[in-house]
């Protein structure tokens, strides 16, 4: 806790501690490497990080006044000859955060009737969306967020917020999806519909009738801020695949010795209206009632036939997958299970990536449970820590709130030689890693960033089924309307140590067509219970936010201007799995150690014999294992 | 692991300020070794003991810092299923005392809420530098509603008996929660594994 000084040498600096970072951190000092590891947050994991609720609703703040007024000071006292200096600032790359309380702000007496359940104090409405290109954060909404926590019931302030954001909305130049500005009010009812016609032809399924709830209590805010700890909600919504590169390296590594892992229980999917489970394994698809016997057998012909390639098949490439589905006479229910849910993948799909998919799937099915996901306890966010750990275990030195101001270029060599941290000390250092909002000024302009849309909900019951809150649930959306994005959405059940007891942490991701509230909230309207929404049967949401993050995929480790042994890594992509980043993180790896292993199991801990102090040695080979909770 | 040979298996985490003399209180206890030589600990994540409590072998995960809580960055993750915290500072340096209160925080927000907290007042051999009196740790650990313990890893005073105790107080809460809740078992896992107490509400 006391402000030591760091060494003034290292072989490789990191700045951020996303998972790409951390798990190049961890390659590097298990080599032998003196890795230095800096962020300048007051947690790990940067934007890949996860948050008890009240974390959260700090960094929600953060990101709202986040104007950081970085002093440029003159480093030249520290430059020695032939050296050029190279500034680092840092941007953020969340937009559009927008928060939404449903629930009442203290505990309720009493909670009547299903009537009653929407007609609970809202604490903040109405969305102030906000220029995309601006960095200026959504200030006037969280004022109102402020004022109606005071203040419970302040229409006046809701109607305010109304016309606020309408006005922002009139200046908005980027949205083009006109269709989705149900966000006011009174044209909501009308979008509603629209956005619940779900593609197939299929006539809507009657709405559920509101089953008459015994008067269950909601949740309040309060009551969410008092077990804020419960919660450790994620910045980014992904699974692990069960053979993906990330299980690999963590039994590889033995990294997998720090986290526990819970298996994702079952798939969803979104189809008419209606919520239904997706049978993947051969149990499932016999047990299932939604299927026929004809259809049964023709799944498992089809399931068993696709895992080997054949010429029919690359017949099929460059056609869309469905088409390919089409041909296969399968029928809807199966077309929909294996397009949507088993590949996870568009109408447009080719067919050849819509396969190697759907054979990803089949591959990672049954290695530690019925669906080929497993999921983190206390979050994703731990993930990035567990490497770090690995790292510091080996000798590497961690510093949060530390960053760095700039680097120091070698002018003859184009190398960066040395960086200057955040409390002006000279490092030198043979290799220096940056998080990728570092080098936001020496981005392309020609390829304007992508960016994420993501929800996060606080809800008071499951999508699907009973509240045993022992599942954990993939669920697939095919786009709700034309042109909509494909959201993929996850469920989490307390039992993943993510949420309190009582609640769901549901989160939605999507790649961006406008700002998330747009391309998300319409989808929240149809599946569970808002204010906005009519249908009573649904999981009523609680909380609720809306935010946009820099799509990781979009960046490469160099170029960007900076010396030849700078690297860039990438933040969170949007695809459900972890292979971006780790490919990258190898990659990286490789470009600094070319000989060297990556990764390379660490001994166990309970075969290092103790020699008076000799170098621990390595033990037989293990089982690869996770510990799973059942 | 879950074929081995004892009945229960704890994870014991170490925190506390740098230099309070953490690893030299495992490596006492697990090598009885003193100092415990530099650089020893690179690349070793935990320190494994096995001990006999009233005919049941308790075997404890002991679990360090990595050197992460120097520029106070210690991982979340660290904290996470730990059956029990020792919180260690130094005798002879006040700022290590005046720091508990930050640890604590750490402990409320990511550990378990059943954790088993020892207060732990190391190098008691340094007596003539002593600078925090006894008593003023009693009564903190009294308020803290932790355990209070002194000891000497150079010494090996109270060492081994540090660890016993908290096997015990384990080994009693484990018996008492799975009386409390025969009905929700423990997490099923590997028989009895580090997570066993993870999943019965207490408090």
């Amino acid at each position: 806790m006391a402000a030591e000084d760091l060494p003034s040498e290292f072989d490789v600096v990191i700045l951020g501690t996303g998972l790409v970072e951390s798990v190049v951190a961890a390659a590097c000092s298990r080599v032998g490497q003196r890795v230095l590891h800096l962020d300048r947050r007051s947690y790990y994991a940067a934007n890949w990080a996860s948050f008890t609720f009240n974390g959260l609703l700090s960094w929600i703040q953060q990101q709202q006044d986040d104007t950081q007024p970085e002093e440029t000071q003159d480093w030249c006292d520290l430059l020695e000859e032939g050296e050029e200096l190279i500034q680092l600032s840092s941007q953020s790359s969340i937009r559009n955060l927008q928060v939404f309380t449903y629930t009442s702000k203290e505990d309720e007496v009493e909670e009547a009737s299903a009537d009653s359940v929407n007609t609970t104090e809202e604490e903040q409405h109405g969305p102030a969306s906000q220029d995309d290109d601006s960095n200026q954060e959504n200030l006037e909404n969280h004022e109102n967020q402020e004022e109606n926590k005071e203040n419970q019931v302040n229409h006046e302030n809701q109607e305010e917020n109304k016309e606020n954001q309408v006005n922002q909305e009139n200046q908005e130049e980027n949205q083009e999806n006109h269709e989705n500005q149900e966000v006011n009010h009174e044209s909501q009812e009308a979008t509603i519909t629209e956005g619940a016609e779900p593609e197939a032809e299929q006539p809507q399924s009657p709405a559920i009738p509101s089953q008459s709830e015994p008067s269950r209590k909601k949740i309040s805010f309060a009551q969410l801020e008092k077990e804020g700890r419960r919660f450790n909600i994620d910045l980014v919504s992904k699974l692990m695949y069960s053979r993906g590169s990330l299980v690999e390296l963590l039994i590889k590594s033995n990294v997998s010795r720090y986290a526990e892992f819970k298996k994702v229980s079952r798939i969803l999917t979104y189809r008419n209206g209606e919520v239904e489970q997706v049978p993947c394994t051969r149990a499932d698809v016999f047990a299932s009632r939604q299927l026929s016997v004809v259809e049964k057998r023709k799944l498992m012909r089809f399931l068993t036939s696709c895992i080997e390639e054949k010429d029919d098949q690359s017949a099929y490439n460059g056609r869309p997958y469905l088409e390919f589905l089409r041909d296969q006479k399968l029928g809807e229910n199966l077309q929909h299970f294996l397009l949507y849910s088993i590949a996870m993948v568009t109408e447009d799909t080719p067919t050849e990536v819509g396969l190697a998919s759907t054979r990803n799937f089949l591959r990672c099915l049954g290695r530690y449970g019925n669906t080929p996901f497993l999921f983190p306890l206390y979050g994703l966010g731990e993930i990035p820590q567990c490497f770090c750990r690995m790292c510091a275990v080996f000798g590497g030195i961690y510093c949060l709130r530390h960053s760095l101001r700039c680097l120091l270029l070698d002018t003859a060599t184009n190398r960066c030689k040395a960086v200057i941290d955040s409390r002006g000390q000279r490092i030198s250092c043979s290799h220096v890693l940056l998080e990728e909002n570092y080098v936001h000024e020496r981005k392309n302009v020609a390829t304007p960033p992508r960016f994420l849309s993501r929800a996060v909900l606080i809800t008071d019951s499951s999508l699907h089924g009973s509240d045993s809150e022992q599942e954990v649930s993939m669920v697939t959306i095919p786009p709700i309307t034309e042109g909509a994005p494909a959201v993929k959405m996850v469920e989490l059940s307390s039992s993943t140590m993510t949420c309190m007891s009582g609640t769901y942490l549901v989160h939605l991701n999507c790649s961006s067509v406008s700002s998330a509230y747009q391309d998300l909230s319409p989808l929240i309207t149809t599946m569970f219970s808002t204010p906005e929404s009519h249908d009573q049967g649904r999981p009523s949401v609680l909380w609720c936010l809306y935010f946009n993050m820099e799509d990781g995929s979009a960046m490469e480790v160099e170029g960007h201007d900076l010396p030849s042994n700078v690297y860039v890594c990438s933040g969170p992509d949007g695809e459900l799995g972890h292979e971006h980043a780790i490919t990258q993180a190898e990659l990286i790896f490789h470009k600094i150690l070319p000989e060297e292993d990556f990764c390379p199991p660490a001994p166990n801990p309970e075969d290092i014999l103790y020699d008076g102090g000799s170098a621990p040695s390595s033990g037989p080979e293990e089982e690869p294992s996770l510990q799973l909770e059942v | 692991m879950s074929m081995e040979d004892y009945d229960y298996l704890f994870k014991i985490v170490l925190i506390g300020n740098a230099g309070v003399g953490k690893t030299c209180l495992v490596r006492r206890f697990t090598q009885g070794l003193f100092p415990p030589g530099q650089g020893a600990t690179i690349g070793v994540d935990f320190m494994i003991k096995t001990v006999e409590i009233k005919g049941e072998k308790v075997k404890l995960q002991i679990w360090d810092t990595a050197g992460q809580e120097r520029f106070r960055s210690i991982t979340q993750s660290y904290y996470r299923s730990a059956n029990a915290l020792i919180l260690t500072y130094d005798i002879t340096c006040e700022d290590s005392f005046r720091c508990l209160p930050e640890w604590l925080r750490e402990i409320e927000q990511y550990a378990n809420n059943q954790v088993v907290t020892i207060l732990v007042g190391n190098k008691i051999d340094l007596a003539e530098k002593r600078e925090v009196l006894r008593q003023r740790a009693e009564d903190f650990a009294d308020s803290q509603s932790m355990l209070y313990l002194e000891t000497s890893a150079k010494e090996s005073d109270n060492v081994e008996k540090l660890f016993l105790d908290l096997a015990c107080e384990l080994i009693r809460e484990a018996k008492q929660n799975k009386l409390d809740n025969n009905d929700t078992a423990p997490m099923p896992g590997e028989g009895k594994t580090i997570s066993y107490l993870t999943c019965c509400s207490v408090n």
